[in-house]
């Protein structure tokens, strides 16, 4: 057999942050990674990062609302300039992070332009993502595949600091914080400009009085930049609470014992640089950030664990949206031609075997107006015998057809390699009426969203799962 | 030429030197596939008594598959020293024997007779020996050789490291490795068959593999068993590869079956000199096996052992670093049972050795012959006392991949604390550090992967 | 395509809100679902039986010899006594083998052809210890075999399934229920139809040439029993055929091989056969040439 042992996709990924906003291009190669003589099977074996735009600055209709216009004719310069086409681009995602997603039109703004942005980019929001992709494209990600020890990366830009914590290749706990360079910023003449009202508690539970429009001097900020370093290390490395006053969102019961830490966004960038000297200097930059990066490098040679460069400091997050969000299915699959791309699907798991119940728990969840409401994920099951793929199959196609009566969709993803199989009994038992997607080798979970991309030579395609596991109270 | 004798009151008269050289064969099931072995155990004793009084000359003139159609014939009569040979055309095949056997031929003596042998000759002296003249014969050749470190010295026994995997995991492979670098496993070369034939995979698997050696510092080599072209495309991509490595045929028609042929070998020889890994000279790992040829339809009416002679004929070229006989995978219809495996196995060791080649044996059998491995435990130690350079080590003899049996990591460290082998002496230098063998034998952290945690 | 935007971060909240309500385990789903996210699961399924613990009595580290005895269905970890395997481990490897050795000699019971529909036929192997030394009797039917095929089966079908024993009955008895029944849903899924299908005892691969001569199918599929390895004594492959006749080459077939629960899914490799079939009538070529 003549074998495709590669095909390479376009990728982009956007970060519309809080003074910022960049995108990177990258390519990724599917490669085969089955015998001769067995079922095909690709992995994304490569990930190359082709083209990083400046940093341009997020552009405001006035405070509350990004002007899209404005980003819009930014993305489309930076496609030329990277030379590729909307159409060229077969994955991807936008991720809205920090302050920028409380914007008033952000989440409009953020699938309005994953929809424009390419055929299948996705669009992402939520401080748990924003940390998950910046692990990812921090290198934390990998560097923990091959340790048995907890690596944290920590992301910190202007308003927030986003930590994940990754174990054998996988990210087992997330927190977020305020913490950020553009908390407290100051005019050229070293005057309080800015003081955020997310940090106000902690600044009154450290006894600092910071009032916009006074004057600071220059050891009293560093040591505002050093105690709030002191919080974030603490706080992650389980040693104190205190930095609860600064979290958002879900606090963690227990940390992960960290043996390393990663730090990326705009702060690790400036890790490495010389720390300003006096209030002159500081007030260069507008903001604290320069004093909060040599706070906390200095706090970091104080702990436990080892500090390790990560490899892409400053764009981490835009990385991790563009060049590792994307996985692939399984190679054998089923699918009526025409149904795919298809976005934020919600997932209902199947579980013991029984449909009906999942349908009606995704019928009260889900909004039952959508076509297809959702897609069922039929967890492993071992072994994957014919008679329980034609007993599901029935069930399915009986449940489906009573319960969602007005939809002809259907969407299946297995986590066995199985696809194939079920998608076939499927649509014999629905006598073709039904128009299945039925994918596998793709692990997802109650309250994850699907997005599926176009199919990539008809036998596989590209999956992003956004998993909402952390989120909630 | 004489093709006729009178044995025990029947005449025997054969056709031609093709003839004699397949029915002069101890039984083998191959050629009763082909319909070339003898009918009976007199007609057997006949062609051997025949062939025993041929002289050398008389089978290098009477070629069984002339040079002008095969190149594999042309290999081995282009590489024939004419002056040695000249010496000694004269000789009969059973003077060859009982020179290769006189308790004054040496090493130095058979290695300057070799230079005037054809593989033909070569495979006409093996079927008058019994198991026990292969066995000697054999044990008085010493080939040393050296791609990163030199294996073949008298009273060393090396290991493939054969960390096989099913799905060519990469970490399924490192774990094998360790456990056999746990029993002192790896001094000849860490080999993985990979069951993905892509470029990329097979990169990957070099890589982890050359990675661990430069890790852990072990004085070794790396290879990867894809056919050579995938081999050939990892390493343009940067694979890391100390040898390449091509399983070949006694035929040109043979190796066409294998999707090679002298042209694609002399090129993969010129990448692997420049851009290969290994320190060399010898950078090829070759893998023969008695049966191929009639599998691929490429015998020409010639014995299996004529054709593994051939085999090295062919691999005799490219210097080798180290080659191996893979005697029982083929199957039953080639080699049945126990007896054959056995008898092949001597016989090629031999006939490699006296091509003056650094002969490894994969001592094995398939699930379909009538073999246990009780069978491999007896061949290995007969191998052992031979000289073999190197066996397999496959985790407890059962590779996983391959779906065969062989010889386990175990059966090497026995091997050697029975008969008193080594490791090569690089590698034993290595385990000494690493604190797994002291004094040539193993120690009581042995046999724990986890040293390499 | 989503017809509106959704509001993710509203969505998001309702859905956790009323899964908190709803799902007594959700507790178990926050805390196994992190270490079991963003990566695709591996298709080569974890195999049949549980890796044994392994037998080091003072690893260097326990934790990681799991892991790795884990990672690969070889036999490590086994320790030793001196230099050779403990009892254990080496009566297991001999168990293995001798269910193995029992495949090659086993048959492929008469219930288990009826309940498929399968009338048999023989080679001309002979008895079994012919079959092994003599592959070329396998690969022709006898006289009264070719009888019956040409008064039992359709001529010039689209489609026609063979099955044989080949190296492995077990083979047959065990992946036929899965492979089978998946195999006639993609035929019919592509739109295929199939001739009569029959067994063939004593089969070897090539038996598929003198078949085609027989009743010229268009393609022709045979689901023959492997040779037994000790990970798995009951592997299947799936041999397929564009037009085969006598002499064609080993290159003109195309394989899907290692079927058996842990290696090739016997399930999804019956529903992938309807698809290469339909590759090969499409092309009207298989084996090296088929372009997948």
């Amino acid at each position: 057999m003549i074998h495709m042992d590669e095909e390479w996709i376009t990728s982009v990924g956007i970060d519309l942050g809080t003074s910022t906003t960049k995108c990177i291009v990258s390519r990724l190669r599917l490669a085969r990674k089955s015998g001769a003589f067995a079922l095909p099977r690709f992995e994304i074996a490569e990930r190359l990062l082709t083209y990083e735009s400046a940093v341009f600055s997020t552009p405001l209709l006035n405070r509350n609302e990004i002007d899209v216009a404005r980003v819009m004719q930014w993305l489309e310069q930076e496609y030329v300039k990277a030379g590729i086409r909307f159409t060229d681009i077969k994955s991807g995602a936008v991720i809205i992070t920090g302050e920028t997603a409380n914007k008033h039109n952000a989440k409009q703004l953020v699938h309005y332009l994953a929809d424009r942005a390419g055929d299948f980019v996705v669009a992402t929001a939520g401080a748990d993502l924003e940390s998950l992709l910046s692990g990812k494209g921090s290198g934390a990600e990998r560097r923990s595949e091959q340790s048995r020890e907890v690596i944290c990366n920590v992301d910190i830009g202007g308003g927030t600091a986003n930590a994940s914590f990754f174990r054998k290749g996988r990210m087992i706990e997330t927190v977020t914080l305020h913490v950020g360079g553009r908390l407290i910023q100051l005019s050229p003449e070293g005057q309080i400009v800015y003081v955020s009202e997310a940090i106000r508690p902690w600044l009154r539970e450290k006894g600092f009085h910071l009032m916009e429009g006074e004057s600071a001097a220059y050891d009293y900020i560093r040591l505002i930049a050093r105690q709030m370093s002191r919080t974030l290390l603490d706080f992650l490395q389980g040693l104190s609470m205190q930095g609860k006053l600064l979290a958002v969102g879900r606090v963690p019961e227990a940390m992960p014992p960290i043996s390393e830490m990663m730090i990326s966004g705009g702060i690790g960038g400036m890790l490495g640089s010389e720390p300003p000297q006096d209030m002159k200097e500081i007030a260069v930059y507008g903001d604290f950030g320069p004093l909060l990066a040599a706070a906390l490098a200095e706090e970091c040679a104080r702990s436990s664990f080892r500090l390790v460069r990560s490899e892409h400091a400053v764009h981490a997050t835009v990385i991790g949206a563009g060049m590792q969000s994307t996985e692939i299915s399984g190679s054998t699959l089923h699918l009526t031609p025409g149904m795919l791309p298809m976005k934020n699907i919600p997932v209902v798991k199947l579980e013991d075997g029984d449909a009906e119940a999942a349908i009606r728990l995704g019928l009260q969840i889900y909004d039952p107006v959508n076509c297809p409401p959702f897609a069922l994920f039929i967890p492993a099951m071992k072994p994957v015998r014919y008679d329980m793929i034609r007993r599901l199959s029935e069930s399915i196609v009986q449940g489906y057809r009573r319960l969602v009566p007005g939809c002809d969709k259907l969407i299946v993803v297995c986590e066995n390699d199985m696809a194939k199989a079920l998608g076939q009994s499927l649509m014999l038992r629905s006598a073709g009426e039904l128009h299945i997607v039925c994918i596998d080798q793709v692990k997802v979970d109650h309250g994850d969203y699907l997005d599926l991309g176009e199919p990539i030579r008809g036998t596989m395609i590209p999956v992003i799962v956004k998993t909402l596991v952390f989120s909630g109270s | 030429m004489n093709l006729k004798t009178t044995l025990l009151g029947h005449t025997y008269q054969f056709r031609d030197l093709k003839e004699i050289m397949a029915k002069a064969n101890e039984e083998k099931a191959g050629d009763q596939l082909a319909g070339i072995a003898a009918e009976n155990a007199k007609e057997r004793m006949a062609a051997k008594w025949v062939l025993s009084e041929l002289t050398l000359e008389q089978i290098r003139e009477n070629p069984l598959l002339p040079p002008e159609q095969d190149e594999i014939s042309r290999v081995i009569e282009e590489d024939l020293n004419k002056k040695i040979y000249a010496e000694i055309r004269h000789w009969s095949v059973a003077e060859l024997r009982e020179y290769l056997l006189s308790s004054t031929t040496g090493a130095d003596e058979i290695r300057r007779v070799s230079r005037g042998l054809t593989s033909e000759m070569i495979a006409a002296v093996s079927k008058v020996m019994s198991n026990l003249d292969l066995i000697q014969a054999a044990a008085k050749i010493e080939v040393i050789t050296h791609c990163n470190i030199s294996i073949g010295q008298k009273g060393v026994l090396a290991g493939r490291a054969q960390p096989n995997h099913p799905a060519d995991d990469v970490n399924g492979i490192r774990a094998s490795l360790f456990e056999a670098l746990s029993y002192g496993i790896g001094d000849a070369v860490i080999g993985i068959n990979p069951v993905i034939d892509t470029a990329d995979s097979v990169k990957a698997i070099m890589n982890m593999t050359k990675d661990v050696i430069n890790r852990f510092q072990i004085p070794t080599q790396n290879c990867v068993l894809a056919h050579i072209t995938t081999q050939m495309r990892a390493i343009r991509q940067g694979g890391h590869a100390d040898l390449v490595f091509q399983s070949i045929a006694g035929t040109e028609a043979g190796n066409r079956a294998f999707g090679i042929d002298l042209a694609l070998l002399e090129e993969a020889d010129a990448l692997a000199h420049s851009e290969g890994t290994g320190a060399g000279p010898n950078i090829w790992y070759f893998e023969t096996g008695q049966g191929s040829e009639l599998s691929g339809d490429a015998h020409y009416g010639m014995d299996q052992v004529t054709l593994e002679a051939r085999c090295y004929g062919l691999a005799r070229r490219f210097k080798p670093f180290i080659v191996n006989t893979v005697v029982g995978f083929i199957g039953p219809e080639y080699l049945y049972d126990g007896k054959q495996v056995t008898r092949a196995g001597l016989e090629d060791h031999f006939m490699g050795k006296l091509h003056q080649l650094p002969m490894g044996v994969d001592v094995c059998y398939t699930n379909h012959m009538k073999v246990d491995q009780n069978d491999m435990d007896n061949l290995a130690v007969l191998l052992g006392t031979a000289g073999v350079n190197f066996i397999i080590g496959v985790p407890m003899a059962d590779d996983c991949m391959l779906n065969y049996q062989s010889t386990s990591y175990h059966d090497i460290a026995t091997l050697r604390e029975t008969l008193g082998l080594r490791p090569a002496p690089a590698f034993e230098k290595w385990l000494e550090k690493m604190g797994i063998m002291s004094g040539g034998r193993l120690t009581a952290a042995a046999g724990d992967a986890t040293l390499f945690a | 395509m989503m017809k509106q935007p959704i509001d993710l971060q509203e969505l998001t909240d309702r859905i956790m809100k009323e899964l908190q309500e709803r799902l007594p385990q959700r507790e178990s789903v926050r805390q196994e679902s992190p270490h079991s996210r963003e990566s695709a699961v591996p298709a080569e399924a974890p195999f049949l039986e549980e890796a044994p613990s392994p037998m080091v009595p003072k690893p260097q580290s326990p934790e990681q010899l799991e892991e790795w005895c884990a990672s690969t269905p070889a036999r490590i970890g086994v320790w030793r006594a001196g230099t050779r395997p403990l009892t254990r481990a080496m009566l297991k490897f001999r168990c293995d083998h001798a269910a193995a050795v029992d495949s090659v000699y086993g048959e492929v019971k008469r219930e288990t052809l009826e309940h498929f529909g399968l009338f048999s036929v023989d080679t001309q192997y002979g008895n079994i210890e012919n079959y092994l030394k003599r592959p070329d009797m396998g690969r022709v039917l006898t006289d009264q075999g070719t009888e019956k095929l040409l008064a039992e089966c359709r001529r010039n079908p689209q489609v026609q399934i063979v099955v044989s024993d080949g190296l492995s009955a077990n083979a047959i008895e065990r992946n036929l229920p899965d492979v089978y029944p998946a195999l006639l849903d993609s035929l019919q899924a592509n739109g295929l139809n199939s001739g009569t299908p029959f067994f063939v005892k004593g089969g070897r691969v090539a038996v598929m040439d003198h078949i085609g001569e027989l009743l010229q199918p268009e393609v022709l599929v045979l689901l023959i029993g492997e040779r037994p390895g000790l990970v798995s004594s009951a592997s299947m492959s799936a041999y397929m055929c564009y037009r085969p006749r006598k002499g064609m080459m080993e290159s003109n077939r195309t394989v899907l091989s290692n079927i058996h629960q842990g290696g090739t899914p016997p399930v999804e490799a019956g529903a992938h056969i309807g698809t290469l079939l339909r590759n090969m009538l499409e092309q009207q070529t298989s084996g090296v040439k088929l372009v997948i």
